[in-house]
């Protein structure tokens, strides 16, 4: 009688495909990251009704975001990756300089409905003091019809 | 005497390579597709400043003055400065904006597409209400749109 013993078994992970996902992840995520678009703050935009504005371009540009707070008043202003108080804005006037100077060709700027015209006109009057006068982009919600 | 066990037939789909294949799908067309963004932009000139002077324009602008008289998006009111009466919101502002244009169907206007139109909103005026009669004079088709800097509101509108 011939008699086989079983074969010994080894439990091996397969770690071809598992790195294979993996990898396909990764780059999943490093897609993503590069699509959201990372300068635009949170905030209700106002949408008026039937708007006449034009959709808003990729391209180079700076974005301008005035974070609101309760009552029509702003926390702070937002620019990329510089926080810059509401008072201070010849620090504004500085960044958007330098990203103007770097290639960034227009300026967009965001503000909560509710912001209260006279904060939003002291960013504006900043803006102005770049002195290549820039065209400024006044950003609405386009999701409004 | 051999002993053959026969080995159980495995059905199973193999999901590592589906999976692979739809990612791959997935991101080749999420890199193709150009994503709509949803916000729209008014384009607006700014002037260089001059002098420590606000707003220098050629001609007699036409000013429309807006203050908010409430939360909701039609909660404003607006004022036209001169002799032009009353408007009682965006789209009588719109209409008239239009009957005042100078163009081939209306040749007795008054203002020409380039004429400037100043928008100024009060100190407290909501920006949405800013941009409701920015859009209003926009969709007049009007060129040189500008928000001027914010009045008062006991200075212009009683």
């Amino acid at each position: 009688m011939e008699w086989r013993g079983k074969p010994s078994s080894s439990i091996n992970a397969n770690l071809t495909p598992m790195i294979d996902v993996t990898f396909l992840l990764i780059v999943f995520f490093v897609v993503v990251s590069q699509i959201v678009d990372r300068d635009a703050v949170s905030m209700d935009l106002p949408s008026p009704e039937n708007a006449a504005a034009s959709v808003a371009e990729m391209q180079e540009r700076v974005v301008v975001n005035i974070v609101p707070s309760d009552g029509g008043a702003v926390q702070r202003v937002v620019v990329g990756r510089h926080e810059i108080s509401i008072d201070s804005l010849d620090e504004l006037t500085a960044i958007v300089k330098t990203r103007l100077q770097g290639g960034a060709s227009e300026v967009y700027l965001r503000a909560d409905r509710a912001t209260r015209y006279m904060v939003i006109h002291k960013a504006i009057e900043a803006i102005r003091k770049v002195g290549t006068t820039p065209r400024l982009q006044l950003v609405i919600d386009g999701d409004n019809e | 005497m051999i002993i053959k066990r026969r080995k159980k037939s495995s059905m199973g789909l193999n999901l590592t390579s589906m999976i692979d294949v739809v990612f791959l799908l997935l991101i080749y067309f999420m890199v193709a597709t150009e994503f709509k963004i949803a916000e729209e932009s008014f384009p607006m000139d700014l002037p260089a400043p001059k002098n420590g002077q606000s707003h220098m324009l050629d001609n007699e602008p036409l000013v429309i003055h807006v203050d908010s008289s409430g939360e909701g998006p039609h909660d404003l009111r607006i004022q036209l400065e001169g002799p032009w009466g009353k408007i009682e919101n965006t789209r009588a502002l719109t209409k008239f904006l239009r009957m005042s244009k100078i163009d081939e169907f209306h040749v007795t206007g008054y203002f020409l597409q380039t004429h400037p139109v100043l928008v100024t909103p009060t100190e407290n005026a909501r920006w949405e209400h800013a941009l409701a009669v920015y859009n209003a004079a926009a969709l007049a088709q009007y060129t040189n749109i500008t928000l001027a800097e914010p009045v008062t509101k006991l200075d212009v509108l009683q």
